[in-house]
């Protein structure tokens, strides 16, 4: 079951783009960037490039599940601000990741988290897709992934940037978000420990979210919104319990304007 | 005695000039309300106190050890003494604080534990506030006001000086320090607790600031003066709740934050009174596990008792809380200033049902508890006479590397002669509390 078909090794090169103009100058602008990938036993990144609008004294930190991010605080008066992150990857060197974290994380990831817990409507679904009649954990979490397309939609317009799953799964339709959580809060009742991941996917468009799921002491990775394994064609960036434990930018500054902000990933073969 | 009844009233007035007042929210409106100062004190005997002070700080000593221990190596929860979901749910278990040790490990520097009395003269705890625990200025303001109305009353009767809390939390400040001056962080003018901020602030000779007078830079925190001048922050007493003290970690909307202080602080550059992530060791459903903490990190038992718990996540707990629900009163172990408190025997038959209902779909939400007959303490009524009410205490344990318990504290009485609730913002009133040296 687990062998799939394992993967071919692919060498991409990726661009991370943000550009945010702001409506008139805004000062004391702290800024926090968490979009670097890291090695996995999946990819490998062999090359990356930070440029974040002719800003060089940022400062570097990581979390407890191993992102890293860059900060820092701009606080002369400026109306844009951009963020390039580019680099070079090789993908698809396993199709799994040991799990080595520290022990704790197993019990964190499968507790709900605020925007994951579930409500009537997910726990009715949850019912209904007779789970217990599957063993194990990988082949539960590719059920909910095969499924879940038949009852809920693609649809960039539905649902709210904080949409909690079960609000999400009652509307019926939403992002790649949406479809994450609701996959995380099904396995998780199932007491199954699963990450939310954030990162990019081959071609053109913006970053990108799925589920990781721990089966057997490995990783696996489903992406619920394209109904597909995670394969060589996705680089990861970061992971958490939910959204919120990786948020790709947070921001705070003075001024009272209206801001623009446009984010582009476009990863390709090399 | 009769100095302090007769000089009530200008007290009170006094109080008010002062600006010694409690904010509260209500229905999204800002009110002020004066805390009501009643002049006959608790007293609390020698011996008592000895015995208070004990537990009091055996009880703390263990609270700092079980949150080194949780957001540390865990050993408490592999040991099987309190089940992970205890931990991992809790509102309060911040992960980014996980592995995060703070200067000189102290994890609650300024402790408010609330105590009662009940009629057979045991104390019980009731609970354990270690995020950012109020109250300390208004019986020190109250006290200072009555030494100047009475001077002699005090030295008469005995009763210990208390005017030493100001230094006992410079100490603390100053022991954790990593370098810099002390801040007192407020939220501002709006917070209910501001007459305390800057009270206080005044008194330990810290600078009393909002978030926009702080920056951080390069993993320091500094505090911008008047002159634009840049200072080295080495501690933050903070008055903010963890999720608004960082937007780049916690809540991101939070205007009243300072952000990346959380990262100046992972590095060890800043201390933070209290430490973010202590939430989970006030929470109401490990409130049932500090006895055993007790045991487990010291080796004592508990010298101070908590109001008998039950947690309905256990079965026999449940059957239990069921059988004797009327006698019972249930907590919300999310809410917090006696928002959530539900006595069993006043629920009509209906709202009874639906609750039950609730605590059986989410066991591990409620605690009850027996409800304690608790002593009353008079008070001075419109008209002057003395009535009864129940009043509840709490103490202030401050933890430099040594942990001491300021012999006084804030006893609290409710106005309204049948609710148990004694909240500042609950709407009710203070007393000063005596502690005799003999």
């Amino acid at each position: 079951m687990q062998n799939e078909k394992s993967g071919t090794i692919k060498k991409l090169k990726f661009t991370y783009k943000l550009n945010a103009k702001y409506s008139s100058p805004i000062t004391h602008h702290s800024f926090t960037v968490m979009f670097l990938p890291s090695d996995t036993d999946r990819q490998k990144i062999n090359t990356l490039d930070i440029h974040i609008s002719n800003f060089k004294n940022y400062c570097l930190s990581d979390d407890n599940f191993g992102n890293k991010k860059i900060y820092g605080l701009i606080e002369e008066a400026h109306d844009r601000f951009d963020v390039v992150i580019s680099g070079a990857a090789e993908t698809g060197l396993d199709i799994k990741e040991e799990y080595t974290s520290y022990p704790f994380e197993y019990s964190l990831l499968k507790t709900q988290t605020k925007l994951t817990a579930p409500g009537k409507k997910l726990i009715e679904y949850h019912r209904s897709l007779e789970l217990d009649t599957l063993s194990g954990s990988y082949d539960k979490a590719l059920h909910i992934m095969r499924t879940l397309p038949g009852i809920f939609l693609y649809d960039t317009e539905a649902t709210e940037v904080h949409e909690t799953a079960e609000n999400a799964l009652t509307i019926g339709k939403g992002v790649c978000q949406d479809y994450a959580h609701i996959m995380l809060s099904l396995l998780r009742m199932e007491s199954i420990p699963a990450r939310y991941a954030v990162g990019m996917m081959l071609g053109e468009g913006s970053s990108h979210a799925w589920v990781e799921v721990l089966c057997n002491g490995y990783w696996y990775g489903f992406d619920p919104t394209n109904n597909k394994l995670v394969n060589e064609d996705y680089i990861r960036v970061s992971c958490g319990r939910d959204s919120s434990d990786c948020s790709v930018i947070r921001g705070s500054f003075y001024g009272c304007v209206t801001q623009d902000q446009r984010e582009t990933v476009n990863v390709e073969k090399i | 005695m009769k100095d302090l009844i007769s000089n009530a009233e200008t007290i009170n007035k006094l109080l008010a000039r002062y600006g010694v007042k409690f904010g509260i929210y209500k229905n999204g409106e800002f009110k002020e309300q004066l805390f009501p100062f009643d002049p006959i004190p608790r007293i609390i005997e020698h011996n008592e106190y000895i015995h208070l002070e004990k537990g009091l700080k055996q009880r703390v000593n263990a609270l700092n050890c079980f949150l080194s221990d949780i957001y540390g190596n865990k050993r408490i929860v592999t040991d099987g003494v309190i089940p992970e979901e205890f931990i991992y749910s809790a509102k309060g278990f911040l992960t980014p604080c996980d592995g995060v040790a703070p200067p000189k490990n102290i994890y609650s520097h300024i402790s408010g534990i609330d105590l009662v009395q009940s009629k057979d003269d045991n104390w019980y705890i009731l609970e354990d506030n270690l995020r950012v625990p109020s109250g300390a200025s208004y019986p020190m303001i109250a006290r200072e006001l009555q030494r100047r109305s009475a001077p002699d009353v005090f030295s008469y009767n005995s009763v210990v000086d208390n005017r030493n809390y100001a230094d006992l939390l410079k100490e603390v400040m100053d022991y954790v320090n990593t370098g810099g001056i002390n801040v007192i962080l407020s939220p501002g003018r709006y917070n209910a607790a501001f007459f305390e901020h800057s009270y206080l602030a005044e008194k330990t000779g810290a600078v009393l600031t909002t978030g926009r007078d702080i920056i951080c830079e390069n993993d320091n925190v500094y505090y911008i003066d008047y002159n634009g001048k840049k200072q080295r922050v080495g501690a933050v007493y903070r008055r903010i709740s963890d999720e608004y003290l960082d937007p780049m970690t916690f809540y991101e909307e939070s205007v009243i934050g300072i952000p990346h202080i959380f990262e100046a602080y992972k590095k060890g550059n800043v201390a933070l009174l209290n430490a973010p992530g202590n939430g989970v060791a006030d929470d109401k459903g490990i409130y049932y596990f500090v006895p055993k903490m007790i045991r487990y990190y010291l080796g004592e038992d508990a010298l101070l008792m908590n109001a008998p718990t039950y947690l309905p996540y256990y079965k026999n707990d449940m059957r239990y809380v069921l059988d004797n629900f009327d006698k019972l009163v249930i907590k919300d172990v999310a809410e917090a200033g006696g928002y959530g408190v539900v006595f069993g025997n006043s629920l009509t038959k209906e709202k009874k049902e639906k609750f039950i209902t609730l605590l059986k779909s989410e066991p591990r939400r409620f605690i009850a508890q027996e409800v304690i007959d608790f002593y009353d303490l008079n008070i001075l009524d419109e008209t002057g006479n003395k009535v009864p009410r129940k009043a509840d205490l709490r103490a202030f344990v401050l933890t430099n590397g040594d942990t001491k318990v300021w012999p006084s504290g804030l006893t609290r009485f409710s106005r309204n002669p049948d609710s148990f609730i004694v909240n500042s913002s609950q709407g009710g009133g203070f007393k000063d509390t005596w502690v005799l040296s003999r």
